[in-house]
């Protein structure tokens, strides 16, 4: 029932998506341009990166606000470590990926063990981790990265076609997000994250080892946000503290388009990667057709509003608890 | 029960679209909006990125930005990121890219993590310009600089001299010991006075710091004006330090026996020249600044200004200097009681 639900629901984002394209591809001169397109994607692919791991939390019921944090925090303990501590880059990129890893491990065990609810403890994260970021670098940025660093962020994979070509980064998503499918559709790992979404107390009398695997949600969160992290130094060729500041909304944003409840129990990852092509596709069409930018983000603000309110409604009328 | 997390986030997603949504007050929603040009239109098309939009001095620079269009008869697109915030900045390059257009002139928030995207652009044919402040050099065409540190040097420096005398005793309130721009306009200020001045006098080698807050501006003056009793002369050379010095001198009535100059904007200061606490002070114009930014890259797009010139006619600025790949306003422009009204800024 639920599964056929889901199904529907990630087939009327695609029609949605599918539209907003033709649209666009009418009104909007030199829109489709798969050059300017692919391009695009290189900035999908870091928020789409977190939006994996975030899925599977809210399916829990549960929320990680310091997701953009943990990124920027990564991303100067690999400035730090390349510049100042002389490393060669994949060490330095190791140890980052360590510190995000690290950092989502506390959010997990703070809030699993310590039953201090995740909207509290990441919201108290969001600040810690972005506080070390800035202290750690003295909020001054890190640049002169080696090429390899900078082809995760700017370079391509595989030639398409004449003058084309898949963005490392974005390749680097469709795996991410394939990853994510088989864990939620075809492991216990899924089936047990939206159990616990669905009812905590039952999934623990069901011998399912709910403080564990949230514990390792979390800490596979602060992994995935580690890697984005040497992707986003990649692409901006620079590691500040400030960096994807307010990152954590377009990420939650995702996946609440795609359909993912706030309030747990049920998870898309495809859904989540067809909310960040709407997301991004709305913004790269209101940009092209010379929308100024404050109003863009009023536009996008309000599709997040009118899809939750749209999700609750729905999951009421088809008499889904919550 | 389960409903209560559940709104709080709502709540908290709300709050942040709400102020990320904040739309500041632009001078123009008008007539020369961003509706792109008609197909047969065949004006050039330029876009002009400040730093963010909605402050005081960016909106006066796309006063002259329009300004030069409209003399120059192209279509400019003059947009930015709402904060200073230079990732904004890239991927708001990447949709102009996309719309193919003749050249860009941008104020970058970081010389860095703005290269990439700007070497994107040449790469796809399109002129680059920065403005206001630099990116790596070979990422751009050209940079068109507000004035040379030298020329700030020099006004400033003479400023102090007119108003005290060739033996001033002076001190420096910067912004913080690390501010790039700020060190270079001290150490060319010190290399004018040894040749100028030599008789002029820094009390403190250390500049005191005002860690671009104003209240601290003005605590800091205060205790400076009780430990060095016989200074002259305070140079504030931010635009937050001014006021905030100001502030300073004016509580401690001390207008009259200590002479401060330094940069900011008019609207800033127009109460303390018109009480008489300071009698001048500096800064480069922005509309003009806009207004050269223009011409430099239509120029640029026209073939006109190509790499190895040296000077570069704009419009009513006339012959602009330019050193190497750098183009340069000229000199700052001093406000004082007379003029400071026909500044808004």
């Amino acid at each position: 029932m639920i599964q056929r639900l889901l199904l529907a629901r990630e087939a009327v984002l695609f029609y949605v998506l599918l539209a907003m394209g033709a649209v666009f591809a009418i009104a909007v001169d030199g829109f489709l341009d798969a050059f300017s397109l692919l391009e695009r994607t290189r900035y999908w692919a870091i928020p789409g990166m977190m939006a994996v791991p975030m899925t599977f939390i809210i399916a829990t019921a549960g929320i990680d606000l310091s997701v953009a944090s943990i990124v920027a925090m990564s991303g100067i303990v690999l400035g730090l470590l390349f510049r100042d501590a002389q490393l060669p880059i994949a060490v330095a990129a190791g140890a980052a990926v360590l510190a995000g890893l690290s950092a989502g491990a506390f959010n997990g065990w703070a809030s699993s063990y310590l039953r201090i609810p995740p909207l509290v403890v990441t919201l108290a994260t969001m600040a810690l981790f972005r506080g070390v970021a800035m202290g750690l670098s003295k909020a001054q940025p890190i640049s002169d990265f080696p090429d390899g660093l900078l082809w995760l962020g700017q370079g391509n994979i595989v030639r398409l076609g004449s003058d084309l070509y898949l963005p490392t980064p974005f390749a680097a998503l469709l795996i991410a997000v394939a990853l994510g499918w088989v864990l939620m559709r075809r492991s216990w790992v899924g089936r047990f994250t939206e159990c616990i979404g669905e009812n905590e107390m039952a999934a623990e009398f069901a011998a399912i080892g709910v403080r564990r695997l949230k514990m390792a949600l979390y800490a596979g969160c602060g992994l995935v946000c580690g890697l984005a992290a040497l992707f986003n130094t990649g692409l901006y060729a620079t590691a500040k503290a400030d960096t994807a500041n307010g990152m954590e909304l377009e990420v939650i944003a995702c996946v609440v388009i795609g359909g993912t409840r706030i309030s747990g129990g049920q998870g898309s990852v495809i859904g989540s990667l067809l909310g960040l092509c709407i997301i991004g596709i709305l913004r790269y069409g209101l940009e092209m057709a010379g929308v100024r930018s404050q109003y863009v983000v009023i536009v996008v603000g309000a599709l997040l509003i009118v899809t939750a309110v749209f999700n609750e409604w729905i999951a009421r009328r088809r008499g889904v608890k919550g | 029960m389960k409903r209560a997390p559940s709104l709080i986030v709502m709540g908290l997603i709300l709050i942040m679209a709400a102020s990320c949504g904040k739309a500041p007050s632009g001078p123009q929603d008008s007539g020369a909006g961003s509706t792109p040009p008609a197909h047969d239109d065949n004006r050039l098309r330029i876009g002009v990125m400040p730093k963010l939009i909605g402050i005081d001095f960016f909106n006066a620079t796309e006063k002259g930005a329009r300004a030069a269009a409209e003399e120059l008869g192209v279509w400019v697109d003059f947009d930015g990121p709402v904060t200073n915030d230079v990732q904004l900045q890239v991927q708001m390059l990447e949709t102009w890219i996309a719309k193919k257009y003749d050249a860009i002139a941008v104020a970058p928030n970081d010389p860095d993590a703005i290269a990439p995207v700007l070497e994107r652009a040449r790469e796809r044919g399109i002129k680059v310009i920065t403005w206001d402040a630099d990116s790596k050099p070979a990422a751009r065409n050209f940079f068109v600089s507000q004035c040379s540190a030298e020329s700030v040097a020099r006004t400033l420096m003479d400023i102090m001299a007119d108003g005290v005398g060739p033996e001033a005793k002076y001190l420096f309130l910067t912004g913080s010991l690390t501010a790039a721009n700020q060190n270079i306009w001290m150490d060319e200020m010190e290399k004018y006075r040894q040749k100028k001045y030599p008789k002029m006098q820094n009390l403190s080698s250390t500049p005191k710091v005002s860690e671009e807050d104003q209240a601290l501006a003005t605590q800091v003056t205060t205790d400076c004006l009780k430990t060095y009793a016989d200074l002259d002369g305070i140079f504030a050379i931010t635009s937050v330090a001014l006021p905030g010095a100001a502030e300073g001198l004016r509580k401690a009535g001390a207008g009259d026996r200590v002479f401060l100059t330094g940069l900011s904007t008019p609207n800033g200061m127009k109460e303390y020249i018109k009480d008489g606490t300071l009698k001048r002070f500096a800064l480069w114009n922005p509309v003009d600044l806009g207004y050269l930014a223009v011409h430099a890259a239509v120029a640029s797009a026209k073939g006109e200004l190509m790499a190895g010139a040296e000077a570069f006619q704009a419009g009513h600025l006339g012959e602009c200097r330019i050193e190497k790949d750098v183009i340069v306003l000229g000199d700052p422009i001093v406000f004082d009681k007379d003029n400071i009204d026909t500044f808004d800024f």
